[in-house]
């Protein structure tokens, strides 16, 4: 084995030494380090400028609507004034006391016997409030007093299927000297004034339908 | 392996140097990145139901406008409806020319009383209709039209007097309100 001399161990071990030199590996160590925090950065970087531009563009679409919304916010506000004044209109329209159905019913009901002189009434100052009507007539017949009564009750009885309550009372009866003639006989006569308190069923009043008989109001 | 002290202090210096980068990087690179995206996205978060708000709220109105001409267009006739000008100088004539088409020929119109209306832009007139010689169905058929025809007019009283000269012929007296612009 032929002997081999290392002329250059000096040199080879202070190549080792370089290289094993803490400073130089921990160097490396920190390079490799920062080269992943570099990359990591610029993928963190990336992130925030998606979400950054995505935020941008929505503030910018909100900027472009919220004008328009408030613009919005106004004319429904003015729309809701102007429906909320409409129907209004329609209720107060609605609520209206309607006076032709009871001149009607009055027409129907008054009869032969029987003198209207005085039709008066008074409408209800609010919806659901009652109304007035005031009859007032001469009633002839054997029992005057009872043609007045029968009166009173028809009238009550056909005004009950059109308002959601009706009362009546005699404000007078009295006897009367004056006799009239009715088909050939003399009758005794009353005069008699009742009034009508009526209370409408719900604001939405009927149409009214015209009288469809001939007046039954004479003079004294 | 036993260290040299020059390796020991260069094995410090390297950890102070480790040190100071990670302190670098997190303080004044990557938080304030976070930072950002962070306050985007709790941006994102307040803006996306503001946006949502402000589209319904478009549609919202533009859905009532749509509507609004049909919900007001009982208003708007009625609006409509009202001649311009002095109620004193038409409302007479035009209560005079309803009972003449009426066969009612005789009638006078007074004006009583003027209030405010039940809403804005609107007054309340109360007039006195007096008509002198009228039968009474035809009394009841002008009634019955003049609530049918006018919805803003309110008959407010009715008087039907019988009158002693002529038994076919009743005097009647209408208190009415009507709506006009103020």
């Amino acid at each position: 084995m032929p002997l081999h001399v290392n002329l250059y161990h000096e040199v080879q071990r202070q190549e080792r030494a370089r290289q094993r030199d803490p400073l130089r590996l921990s160097m490396l160590g920190l390079l490799v380090i920062a080269i992943g925090f570099v990359a990591n950065y610029f993928v963190v970087l990336a992130q925030a400028h998606a979400v950054g531009s995505q935020y941008a563009s929505l503030a910018a679409q909100f900027a472009a609507l919220d004008p328009k919304a408030q613009a919005a916010k106004a004319r429904q506000a003015e729309l809701n004034e102007e429906i909320t004044a409409s129907d209004t209109m329609v209720k107060a329209v609605e609520s209206r006391f309607y006076w032709a159905p009871v001149l009607d019913q009055i027409l129907k009901t008054v009869p032969r016997t029987v003198q209207l002189t005085h039709v008066g009434t008074d409408a209800a100052g609010s919806p659901g409030g009652s109304s007035l009507v005031s009859i007032t007539g001469i009633s002839s017949g054997p029992e005057p007093r009872k043609e007045a009564e029968a009166l009173r009750t028809a009238l009550e009885a056909r005004l009950s299927g059109q308002f959601k309550s009706v009362t009546s009372v005699f404000k007078n009866l009295d006897d009367s000297d004056q006799i009239v003639m009715l088909d050939g006989r003399r009758l005794a006569t009353a005069n008699f004034t009742i009034d009508f308190q009526l209370v409408a069923k719900d604001p939405a009043a009927a149409a009214t339908p015209p009288p469809a008989r001939s007046a039954r109001i004479a003079a004294k | 392996m036993k260290l040299e002290q020059e390796q020991i202090k260069k094995i410090a210096l390297s950890a102070l140097l480790l040190v100071a980068l990670l302190y670098g990087y997190f303080t004044y690179l990557l938080d304030p990145l976070q930072l950002g995206e962070k306050n985007a996205t709790n941006g994102m978060a307040a803006i996306l139901p503001q946006i949502s708000d402000a589209k319904q709220q478009i549609a919202k109105a533009a859905d009532l406008e749509t509507k609004a001409p049909q919900a007001t267009a009982f208003l708007t006739d009625l609006k409509n409806s009202i001649p311009d000008g002095a109620p004193i100088a038409w409302f007479p004539p035009k209560m005079a020319d309803f009972f003449k088409d009426h066969g009612i020929d005789k009638c006078t119109t007074h004006l009583v009383s003027e209030g405010p209306g039940p809403m804005p832009g609107f007054r309340k007139l109360v007039w006195s209709v007096d008509v002198p010689k009228v039968e009474f169905t035809p009394l009841g058929i002008a009634i019955s039209s003049l609530e049918n025809d006018e919805p803003l007019l309110t008959i407010l009283n009715v008087s039907v007097d019988a009158t002693r000269e002529d038994a076919q012929y009743q005097h009647a007296t209408l208190i009415l309100s009507t709506l006009v612009k103020s």
